[in-house]
C-alpha cells in the first residue's frame, strides 16, 4: 500500500480557520485527503506544532526545513520527498497515486517574492 | 459566615470583579479551617490577590498559611501553566529541528486559546482527580472575573461535546490535542460540577442594580450547564446607623432598592448577607473579625481634608477634545465604574459637538443601560462575541466554504467550532471599531482586567499572524497594534476604586500595558467617599481609608489623576452623567 505523509507548518488546525483568513486551499486540500484515503492509500499528516517528533525522525524533511521554513508543507510518497512549499492539487495527487514517486517533475511552490527580496539558501532562487 | 449553607466539598465564588469573591472565599475557608476542617484555597484569577489577603507567598501547590492550622492555598495562573505547557512540548526539539521551526513551533503556543487550555488542564487536574486534593475536606475555588469565570465552567461540556462530536478526530483542538486522552478527567470535571452533593456555586454580588443583574445571568447561564446547586452572597450590606447624612442615607436606599427589586430568579436562591466593614479584608486578622463581627467599630471619625492636587473630570475632558479625535479606552477590573466614565466622558464629548463612537467588548454590556436617553452626535455600539462568532462563521462558509464538496464543507464546520474562532471574530471587530478613530472619537469601554489582558496578549499574537500569513487583510486589521501604541492616536483611562485590591490590580494592568508599548494617559479613581463630603462615621471611617490609595495613584502611578465623588445620585442617564463632568470633584 501506498504511503502519502504530509508535513505542514505549525497551524493549530488542518483547515487553517484559526488564522486571521482561512486559506480555502487548505480546506480543499483537506477533502482531497479524505478523498486519497479512500482509493485505499495510507495518508499519515503531521503537524509542526503537534507532532514534532514525526518531522524530527525523518533527516529528509529536517533538511528542507533547514533550507528554510518555508518549504513546508512537505508532501512525501513512501518517504520520497515529492513537494514542498505547496499543497498539490487533486490532480498532481492523482498523478502520483497512479504513478508513484518517479512519476513526473517535483512539485515546488512558486516562490513569493517578499519586500525584502530573496534570501540566499532560502531556496527561492 | 453562614457556613449552614455551605456544606458541600467545592465551593466556588463567582461574581463581577471587586463584589469580594476573594475576601468572602478567603473568610469562609478560614471559617471551615477554625471549625476543624481542611481546606484549601484556589484562585484560577491571572490577576490574583490571594497571596496579598491571607499574607503568604503562593505557588501552584498547597502552601499552608501560617497561624491557621488546616488552611492551604494555591495560585492557578493560566499564563505561567501556558509556558510551562509550551516548554514542556517545544524543549525535546531545541537543537533537533531547526531555529525557524522552533520559532513557528513556540509561536503557536503563544495564543489565547493555550493560555485558556493551560488554565483549564490544571482547573480539571484538581476538580477531576480524587488523588490531587484527597487530604482536604473542602476545596474552595476563588474565581476570576464574571466573563472568565463563565468560560472556564462552560468550557468542560462545550469541551466534551466538541471531543464527542468530531468525526475526523478532532482536527482544531490544537495544543488541546495532546491532552484529548484526558477525556476520562474532564468527563469528572463536568460530572463534578454539576453535582449538587458535591458542588455549590456561591453567586456574590453587591446590594447594586448592575451587580445583580450580572449575578442573575451567570445563574442563568450556570443552570443551562445544569449546574443548579446556587447559593447568592450579598456582601458589604451597609444601613445608616442614624438619618441625616445625604451620603450614608443615598446609599442605604440605594441599596435597599437594589436588593428590594431583586431579579425574580436570584429571590428563589438560598441566601446570605455580609455587612459593610469600613476597611479591606487584608489579612487573616482583618478575615477573623469579619467572620466573627463585634459590632463596637462605629466611632466618630473628623473627615479629612481632600488631597488639594488631583485633577477633575470635566479638565480631563478638555484635555482629550484638544486632539480632535482618536480612541480613548477606560480600562480596569469589573465594577470600578470604567462603563460610568467611558460613558462620561463620550457624552461630555458629544455635547461638545463632537462625533462619538462609543463602544463596549464588556460582555456584560451596560453601555445602552448607563446612557438612556439619545445623545445627538453620540452613537452606541456593542462588539458581542456570540453576535461576532456568527457572522464570522457565515462569512467563512460562503467564502472558503463555498468552492469545497459536503467532506471539505463538513471539516471546515468543525474547526469553525473552536475556542480560537471566538477571538478571531472579536478582533476583527475591534480592530473595525479603532480605525473609527481617525475620523472622530471613539469611546471603548473593555473588559474587566484579566480578559482585558489576554485579549492584548491575543492582539499582538493576532498581529504576528497578520504578518505571516498572505492574504487580504483589511488595512483597519493591520494597522490595530501600531494605533493602540501612537499615544497622540489612543488615550489609555485607567480606571480603580480607593481601595487597596482595585488600585493593586490597576498597578498590574498599567505595567501589563507598559509591557505592551501602551502608556496609559490618566487615571480616574472613583467613586470616592472621601470626596463624598459624608459624615456618616463608617462612611467617614472608610474615606479615611482611601486616603493612602489616593496618594499612591496620584504620586506614584499616574500621569494625571481625576478624583470623581460617590455621588448620592447614581450617576445614569444622560443628566447623571452631565454631573460627573461638569461638577468639580
Amino acid at each position: 500500500m501506498k504511503r502519502f505523509e504530509i508535513y505542514e507548518p505549525a497551524m493549530c488546525c488542518s483547515t487553517g480557520v484559526c488564522g486571521v483568513d482561512v486559506d480555502p486551499v487548505l480546506a480543499q486540500f483537506a477533502a482531497d485527503l479524505q478523498w486519497l484515503a479512500e482509493q485505499g492509500v495510507e495518508v499519515l499528516r503531521y503537524n509542526l506544532s503537534q507532532q514534532p517528533q514525526a518531522f524530527a525522525a525523518n533527516p529528509a524533511v529536517v533538511k528542507e526545513m533547514e533550507a528554510g521554513i518555508e518549504r513546508l508543507p512537505v508532501v512525501t510518497v513512501d518517504g520520497q520527498v515529492v513537494s514542498t512549499g505547496v499543497y498539490p492539487s487533486r490532480d498532481q495527487l492523482r498523478q502520483r497515486l497512479e504513478h508513484g514517486a518517479a512519476a513526473g517533475q517535483r512539485v515546488v511552490a512558486i516562490p513569493v517574492v517578499e519586500a525584502g527580496g530573496c534570501k540566499p539558501g532560502s531556496g527561492c532562487c | 459566615m453562614e457556613l449552614k449553607l455551605l456544606t458541600t466539598r467545592h465551593l466556588f465564588f463567582t461574581g463581577k470583579g471587586g463584589v469580594g469573591k476573594t475576601s468572602l472565599s478567603c473568610a469562609t475557608a478560614l471559617a471551615l479551617a477554625e471549625s476543624g476542617k481542611q481546606v484549601l484555597v484556589v484562585s484560577t484569577d491571572p490577576a490574583s490577590n490571594l497571596d496579598e489577603v491571607l499574607e503568604v507567598s503562593l505557588g501552584s501547590t498547597p502552601t499552608a498559611v501560617p497561624s491557621v492550622d488546616g488552611l492551604y492555598a494555591l495560585n492557578i495562573d493560566p499564563e505561567a501553566a501556558a509556558r510551562e505547557y509550551r516548554e514542556r512540548t517545544v524543549a525535546p526539539y531545541r537543537g533537533v529541528l531547526p531555529p525557524a521551526a522552533i520559532q513557528s513551533m513556540e509561536e503557536q503556543f503563544s495564543g489565547a486559546c493555550t493560555v485558556e487550555i493551560a488554565a483549564f488542564d490544571q482547573f480539571s487536574a484538581l476538580l477531576g482527580d480524587p488523588e490531587r486534593t484527597r487530604e482536604f475536606d473542602h476545596v474552595i475555588f476563588d474565581t476570576a472575573p464574571t466573563g472568565h469565570t463563565l468560560r472556564l465552567l462552560s468550557l468542560p461540556s462545550a469541551w466534551n461535546d466538541f471531543i464527542g462530536s468530531s468525526a475526523n478526530g478532532a482536527s482544531c483542538l490544537g495544543p488541546l490535542a495532546g491532552l484529548e486522552q484526558q477525556r476520562a478527567l474532564y468527563a469528572a470535571t463536568v460530572a463534578k460540577l454539576a453535582d449538587a452533593a458535591q458542588t455549590t456555586v456561591v453567586l456574590v454580588a453587591r446590594a447594586e442594580t448592575a451587580a445583580l443583574r450580572e449575578a442573575e445571568r451567570t445563574a442563568g447561564e450556570l443552570a443551562a450547564l445544569n449546574i443548579r446547586n446556587q447559593v447568592l452572597a450579598i456582601n458589604g450590606v451597609f444601613r445608616a446607623s442614624e438619618p441625616g447624612d445625604r451620603v450614608a442615607d443615598a446609599m442605604t436606599e440605594r441599596m435597599r432598592a437594589a436588593l428590594a427589586a431583586m431579579p425574580a430568579a436570584l429571590t428563589r436562591l438560598p441566601r446570605f448577607e455580609t455587612a459593610f466593614v469600613p476597611g479591606g479584608l487584608t489579612g487573616i486578622s482583618a478575615l477573623r473579625d469579619f467572620c466573627t463581627p463585634n459590632g463596637a467599630r462605629a466611632e466618630r471619625t473628623v473627615p479629612v481634608g481632600l488631597p488639594p492636587d488631583l485633577d477633575r473630570l470635566d479638565r480631563l475632558v478638555a484635555a482629550l477634545e484638544a486632539a480632535g479625535r482618536g480612541v480613548i479606552m477606560t480600562m480596569g477590573k469589573g465594577g470600578v465604574g470604567k462603563t460610568t466614565v467611558a460613558c462620561a466622558i463620550a457624552a461630555a464629548l458629544a455635547h461638545r459637538g463632537h462625533r462619538v463612537l462609543l463602544s463596549t467588548t464588556d460582555p456584560a454590556a451596560h453601555v445602552v443601560a448607563t446612557i438612556g436617553a439619545p445623545v445627538s452626535g453620540l452613537s452606541v455600539a456593542r462588539i458581542d462575541p456570540a453576535a461576532e462568532v456568527e457572522q464570522y462563521r457565515r462569512e467563512v462558509l460562503a467564502s472558503a466554504g463555498a468552492s469545497l464538496d459536503a467532506q471539505g464543507r463538513a471539516l471546515l464546520e468543525e474547526d469553525l467550532r473552536s475556542p480560537c474562532t471566538e477571538e478571531i471574530a472579536v478582533f476583527r471587530a475591534f480592530a473595525k471599531t479603532v480605525d473609527v478613530g481617525k475620523d472622530g472619537f471613539v469611546v471603548l469601554d473593555t473588559a474587566p482586567t484579566g480578559h482585558t489582558i489576554l485579549l492584548l496578549d491575543a492582539a499582538e499574537a493576532y498581529h504576528r499572524e497578520v504578518m505571516r500569513v498572505q492574504g487580504d487583510m483589511p488595512v483597519a486589521v493591520r494597522e490595530l497594534l501600531p494605533r493602540l501604541r501612537d499615544p497622540a492616536f489612543t488615550r489609555v483611562i485607567i480606571t480603580t476604586l480607593p481601595e487597596a485590591t482595585p488600585v493593586h490590580e490597576a498597578e498590574r494592568l498599567q505595567a501589563d500595558l507598559r509591557r505592551a508599548q501602551i502608556a496609559p494617559y490618566a487615571w480616574v479613581v472613583n467613586q470616592s467617599l472621601l470626596a463624598s463630603g459624608t459624615r456618616d462615621p463608617l462612611l467617614a471611617e472608610r474615606g479615611k481609608h482611601e486616603f493612602p490609595y489616593i496618594r499612591r495613584v496620584a504620586d506614584e502611578l499616574a500621569e494625571r489623576c481625576v478624583l470623581v465623588p460617590w455621588l448620592p445620585e447614581p450617576p445614569v442617564g444622560v443628566n447623571g452623567l452631565a454631573v460627573l463632568t461638569e461638577r468639580a470633584a
